[in-house]
């Protein structure tokens, strides 16, 4: 019986059988591992559960009527349809298609935005759920090197198929709706499916059977409409020209959006992923090509066409090709480093047809072969070296410069394709060309002091001319380069908050240190240096003095560093297109 | 390039294009059977099982997806008479907060050096009933106290009521439900007789208009908002709220009164509806008291009186009037809004009077409704044992505690006489040094407790704290002399109940990790080592103390004494008190007052009123703005100690505190978008991420109540009734840190 007094402390906390002996030496049991035992214990099935016989989808009595009463036909396919009405945030179909597809950790199919704005007398506040919008033209499908996108003739589906995915991440950039997720642990991008499986036997995709308000449906649509639809550039507030990529999710509201909705993530500064080994590819394969371009220049015969004197190949030596080559070399491995599974990269030939990047990789692997069969002739006899109308090398080297500057090319239309503002073609391609001339310029110069200066080559005759002629180009492009980079900062005076707005908001803000190392690397080694050198005698460059090497070095050195960090702001400033994000701090 | 050139199809080999292989494979889904349509692969269950979520009190059901009976999945239950296949997220990700790294796994003790070791459960046991024991001896019953949940089972609760009171015999507890449903319950006991929240969730669909007052239901209560979209009577839905929310969006009134101007505004909406006889005075003559008075009362709050001081228009006004005079059924739903407020008990009062005097109470689509927070809050009001003895019965009544001692089988004489000190008491008793130790279980009070600085003051100043938590990491635990490893939801049985009254079932399908212990085997073990164990012998499993609290439920109105055990729950799809044993339905819905008759001895319910009065802490030209806080998404729960612990969820809303702000304020005070902004009060100031938008009205700044920051600026003022705390409105400044 309780006692209001408290009683001495229990010797029954012991649970140990009577029969038990004392003595033996084993620790007693005790109600606590009693408790631990019964804690360990799952009894829920046998106690309850009864729900072993096989069913019908239960959900369906409710999502029968968000499916389309039948598939498409020709000229239709399957699209979301998100009534804005019914869409209040809870975001309840981001976790459901995360825990009914089976995706990893943090992995999500499906965003939700906000968007606000609205008058002191009608505020508006709304949310937007998102996914994949199964475009007529992905461009997630365009722009894939290895064909790892499928959209269906008969459902219109865009699949991404995991296994042929060499990891790029090309379709992100692509997608102007940010759909495409990159998935680290298997080096493979994955995507919504519209839970392809799902409507093939009649059940709900994930977030249409999940959502508590039925505010996604599944319906069929014309294909005719959805581009008539897209004339009026209206398909979302906040969200990106549908133009681009005829995005099939329709977006439905009885409400007047105020003229002044914005996404609630509108004014976050979204500092972009900086991808150094794109950064180290990219500027290492343009002064590749740049260099070879120089030496072909200065060397080519072509020139005796149109009067020039000749340079004899030969006289240059190897060591500018072989530089270029190795550097080059090591551009094409550092792009493999940016891949999730590198090994497949040979697959990106499939896609030569429609993929700028499968144009670039194929570019470049024909240019790093030429090259290196340019670099190394020496080594195949005389009947490539020979000189003369018939010979073969100034062929080699024209084919080594054409893939090479082809391959440039197709790396500006990779990023124009993306339809981001800072990336636009023009400006990359003035950037991507003039880094290219830039580096071409300063390699071939240090390649020949550098070896007149250790006398391995016999370039006394050219040094003198060609020096102070490979400076000023170095010096001018420099100079218009610098100059055209700097023109986004005129966007600061953009009135509203434009994507180049906020890149040139980046560049003086978060970015600003590495925009002032840029600036003042590429004025101090492109233009001051050069200046330098070529207020030099004629004489200090044969023999090469120190001065000119220190200088050749210098000036190279941060020619180099200076365009790396313009490559890295050219990542980092950019402003992605997307649908309307949430709310972030 | 051609935009229009898809990839072409040609034959290739599978090492230039492979359209199958492990990967694909590792996202394909199969038929998971059992109902469940399609599931992935890896995840495909051989038995399911139903049962309740474990957040707030909504109280949906959850299909629990089962491999050799341990789950590995969940969706929500179709069956489910409350959220009919529907969950939010955090309902989604019940189970992933169960695998988080910081789990407690072992009791920690605060050693010599002041760093918390693992010990053995005997150690810690053996510690805690020694410090505990000490205190009674040397400064008597009223010296420890504990400080529990809405987050448990009503098994838990139960058995922690009895052993911490009957067995341990100390007098003072709360709960944290004091922070959320306490102004309603004594709203509801005070005016209706019991507190007996009277509603079905099958009102939302059969309303002609629903009110909701201070209650963002959308993100609050997303099930909720799906039952109100199912409501196929075109409905009037009037929102209540200083702030534009996802709700008012929905709204097809939107009435953004000032803040603490509701009062005002529903005795001007009384004295109207009895001005234009648009009362129903036969439901007044039969079943209420004190109608007259009421009336007298409102006389003075005139329309303009209310748009004087609630800031609508006339227009505004006379509209929502209308509706409740010409709907024929109106309901009102109110949440924190109402309930965290220092005059919440009479506002609350001032909607059930509405509710009574157009006689919109116990028919289908009426109500003066609270939407409860918590999961168990009811059980912990009913059967916590904590403000009330079992059962809803009085400590201060002879004949309770006679009752409640035959019942349970003890010496009446181990009941105590008095009532329990409520929470914020309990914090003073601290601070005056009568309280030396503190047990508390599944709360977080470092985080949660208004103006938290001083909580954390009070907290340090223990001699002995123990926190019994399912993980070591929360604000409270890193304070504690001792932590217990609790197991969480879905590794333990019991039963809670909605807000609705419905009771549904918690299930053991996860296996606790380490050495934690449900809560239940924590209790029973501390009774043990207290030496009171024996006195718990009858309460030997969850299912065994359900029957026990049944037993206390007969005869009252809460009277569940008519289920038949916890299979009956399971079968019935969840069960709504009353449910007595005579008169046993097996109706899915089921709503109070249908007969007119309330709780009180004359069966009358109560015409309950005061005038308002102003905020306690006014505005001042240093502090012109008022705060109001509350919940900022539907994937955080409280103060976060489970939700955060989910990757998916933690990508569902903002990482760090903001501040939501007036486009017109934030240029006034040259604050720009997104940009870092100091918010002080008297108490305490904080630095967040300006959120410009205009859903704010001017001069109120809205701060999200889940970040550890916030309650540093709150003002510990309370309801002088329910004693919970006024989280919504304090006054702040603002400016933007340079």
């Amino acid at each position: 019986m309780p006692t209001v007094e408290d009683p001495p402390l229990p010797l029954g906390l012991r649970s140990t059988p009577a029969g038990v002996s004392r003595d033996v030496p084993v620790a007693p049991r005790t109600v606590i591992d009693d408790f631990l035992d019964e804690q360990q214990r799952l009894t829920a099935v046998e106690t309850f559960s009864r729900w072993h016989e096989d069913r019908p989808p239960a959900q369906s009595k409710y999502y029968a009527a968000l499916l389309p009463a039948a598939p498409p036909g020709p000229g239709e396919q399957y699209a979301f349809e998100v009534d804005l009405d019914r869409c209040s945030g809870c975001k309840a179909c981001v976790t459901a298609c995360h825990a009914l597809n089976g995706l990893d950790d943090d992995e999500t199919f499906r965003d939700v935005g906000l968007l606000i704005g609205g008058t002191a007398a009608l505020p508006v506040i709304q949310h937007v759920t998102t996914a994949c919008h199964h475009c007529l033209e992905p461009a997630c499908a365009t722009a894939c090197p290895v064909d790892a996108y499928e959209k269906s003739p008969v459902t219109g589906i865009v699949k991404h198929l995991d296994d042929q995915c060499i990891g790029c991440q090309y379709c992100m950039l692509a997608c102007p709706y940010d759909v495409p997720k990159y998935h680290a642990g298997k080096g493979i991008v994955r995507k919504c499916d519209l839970c392809s499986s799902r409507l093939a036997v009649g059940e709900a995709p994930a977030c249409v059977q999940a959502c508590p308000h039925e505010a996604i449906r599944i319906r069929v649509v014309n294909v005719a409409d959805v581009i008539a639809d897209s004339e009026s550039r209206q398909f979302l507030p906040g969200a990106p020209d549908p133009q681009f990529t005829l995005p099939t999710t329709t977006y439905i509201t009885n409400r007047v959006f105020p003229r002044n909705v914005i996404p609630a993530d509108y004014h976050t500064p979204r500092r972009e992923h900086a991808h150094w080994s794109l950064i180290v590819m990219l500027v290492l394969t343009q002064l590749s090509v740049g260099a070879f371009a120089v030496e072909f220049w200065l060397t080519s015969q072509w020139r005796t066409w149109w009067g020039g004197s000749t340079t004899p190949i030969s006289s240059l030596g190897e060591v500018p090709a072989v530089t270029a080559l190795l550097l080059g070399l090591l551009a094409l491995g550092a792009a493999t480093l940016h891949l999730g599974r590198p090994l497949l990269a040979y697959r990106a030939v499939i896609g030569l047809a429609h993929s700028w990047l499968s144009r670039e990789i194929v570019a470049f692997g024909v240019f790093a072969m030429c090259a290196a069969l340019y670099a190394t002739a020496g080594a195949w006899g005389p009947w490539i070296a020979a000189e003369g109308p018939t010979a073969v090398l100034p062929w080699v080297g024209l084919a080594v410069v054409a893939t090479g500057l082809a391959g440039v090319f197709c790396s500006v239309m990779i990023y124009d394709y993306t339809q981001r503002p800072f990336w636009n073609g023009l400006d990359t391609a003035i950037k991507f060309f003039g880094t290219t001339v830039t580096l071409g310029a300063t390699t071939v110069l240090l390649a020949l002091v550098v070896s007149r200066w250790l006398q391995v080559d016999a370039t006394s005759s050219l040094l003198a001319a060609q020096g102070p002629r490979l400076c000023r180009v170095l010096a001018v492009a420099t100079l218009i380069k610098l100059g055209w980079e700097q023109r986004i900062l005129t966007a600061l005076f953009d009135r509203t908050l434009s994507p180049k707005r906020r890149s040139a908001q980046l560049l003086v803000g978060a970015l600003r240190p590495v925009l002032g190392w840029r600036i003042g690397l590429g004025v101090v080694g492109g233009v001051l240096l050069p200046w330098a050198l070529l207020s030099m005698p004629a004489a200090a460059w044969s023999p090469v003095e120190t001065g000119v090497l220190a200088a050749c070095g210098l000036s190279s050195l941060a020619v180099v560093l200076g365009e790396f960090a313009e490559r890295y702001l050219f990542f980092a400033a950019v402003v992605a297109n997307r649908m309307p994000g949430g709310l972030s701090t | 390039m051609s935009r229009t050139a898809l990839p072409s199809q040609p034959v290739m080999p599978s090492w230039l294009h492979a359209a199958d292989g492990p990967l694909t494979r590792e996202l394909l889904l199969s038929p998971g059977d059992y109902g469940l349509g399609l599931l992935p692969n890896r995840a495909r269950p051989d038995a399911t099982t139903s049962m309740v979520c474990g957040y707030c009190a909504t109280g949906c059901g959850l299909n629990v997806h089962l491999q050799d009976g341990v789950a590995v999945g969940l969706s929500p239950t179709t069956e489910y008479p409350v959220n009919l296949g529907m969950a939010c997220p955090k309902g989604w990700e019940a189970l992933e907060v169960l695998k988080a790294g910081d789990r407690a796994t072992t009791p920690l003790l605060r050693n010599d050096r002041g760093r918390m070791e693992a010990v053995t459960w005997d150690a810690a046991l053996t510690r805690m009933v020694g410090e505990f024991r000490r205190m009674k001896r040397e400064h008597g019953p009223e010296s420890v106290a504990f400080l529990s949940t809405g987050q448990i089972p009503t098994e838990e609760m139960a058995l922690l009521g009895a052993v911490f009171k009957f067995g341990m015999g100390f007098v003072h507890c709360d709960s944290n439900t004091r922070q959320c449903m306490a102004t309603t319950a004594t709203a509801y006991k005070q005016s209706f007789g019991f507190d007996a929240p009277p509603y079905t969730y099958a009102d939302f669909e059969e309303s002609d208009a629903l009110v909701f007052i201070g209650s963002n239901v959308c993100l609050a209560h997303p099930i909720l908002w799906e039952r109100v979209l199912r409501n196929r009577r075109r409905p009037e839905i009037v929102v209540i709220d200083p702030r534009r929310t996802e709700t008012a969006m929905n709204a097809t009134q939107h009435l953004a009164i000032a803040p603490k101007s509701d009062l005002v505004l529903f005795y001007g909406v009384a004295r109207e509806l009895i001005a234009r006889n648009a009362i129903k005075p036969d439901f007044i003559a039969a079943h209420t008291t004190g109608f007259d008075e009421f009336a007298a009362f409102v006389e003075p709050y005139t329309v303009d009186v209310v748009v004087e001081r609630s800031g609508l228009s006339a227009q505004q006004f006379h509209q929502f009037v209308d509706t409740i005079q010409h709907k024929q059924r109106v309901s009102f739903w109110w949440t924190m809004g109402v309930n965290q407020s220092y005059e919440g008990t009479r506002t609350a009062q001032a909607i059930i009077n509405l509710a009574l005097m157009t006689g919109n109470i116990g028919r289908p689509g009426t109500g003066a409704n609270s939407i409860t927070g918590q999961c168990n809050a009811m059980g912990s009001r009913s059967f916590g044992n904590i403000t009330n003895l079992f059962g809803g019965r009085d400590f201060l009544k002879p004949e309770d505690r006679t009752e409640v001692a035959s019942l349970l089988n003890i010496d009446a004489a181990c009941i105590p006489t008095q009532n329990s000190l409520a929470y914020h008491e309990i914090l003073e008793g601290i601070l005056r040094g009568r309280i030396k130790g503190l047990w508390v279980i599944a709360t977080n009070t470092a985080h949660s407790w208004i103006n938290q600085s001083h909580a954390k003051d009070i907290l340090s100043r223990l001699d002995f704290l123990v926190v019994q938590d399912m993980y070591h990491t929360t604000e409270t635990a890193a304070m504690a002399d001792l932590v217990l490893p609790a197991a969480g939801w879905g590794e333990k049985e019991g039963s809670i109940i909605n807000a609705e009254r419905r009771i549904g079932l918690l299930k053991k399908v996860v296996k606790a990790p380490g050495q934690s212990l449900a809560d239940f085997w924590i209790f029973k073990a501390v009774a043990e080592y207290w030496g009171c164990g024996r006195m718990f012998d009858d309460w030997s499993s969850p299912e065994a103390v359900f029957r026990i609290v049944q037993r206390l439920s007969k005869g009252r109105p809460c009277d569940f004494s008519g289920i038949r055990g916890y299979k009956h729950i399971d079968d019935a799809g969840g069960v709504q008190w009353p449910y007595p044993s005579e008169q046993a339905d097996d109706a899915q819905e089921r709503r109070l007052f249908a007969d007119g008759r309330f709780f009180h001895d004359d069966a009358r319910a109560r015409f309950i009123f005061e005038p308002p009065r102003a905020m306690p802490e006014p505005l001042t030209s240093k502090y012109p703005f008022v705060l109001l806080t509350g919940r900022g998404s539907a994937a955080q729960w409280h103060t976060q100690t489970r939700t955060a612990k989910s990757a998916v969820l933690r990508k569902l809303y903002p990482q760090s505190v903001y501040v939501e702000i007036n486009p017109d304020d934030a240029r006034q005070h040259a604050i720009a978008p997104h940009s870092l902004v100091t918010v002080a009060s008297q108490r305490g100031e904080l630095q967040a991420r300006a959120f410009v938008t205009p859903t704010m009205q001017r001069g109120q700044l809205f701060i999200p109540m889940h970040y550890a920051e916030t309650n540093q600026l709150t003002d510990s003022v309370f309801d002088p009734y329910s004693k919970q705390p006024s989280y919504k409105a304090c006054a702040v400044r603002l400016s933007a840190v340079q």
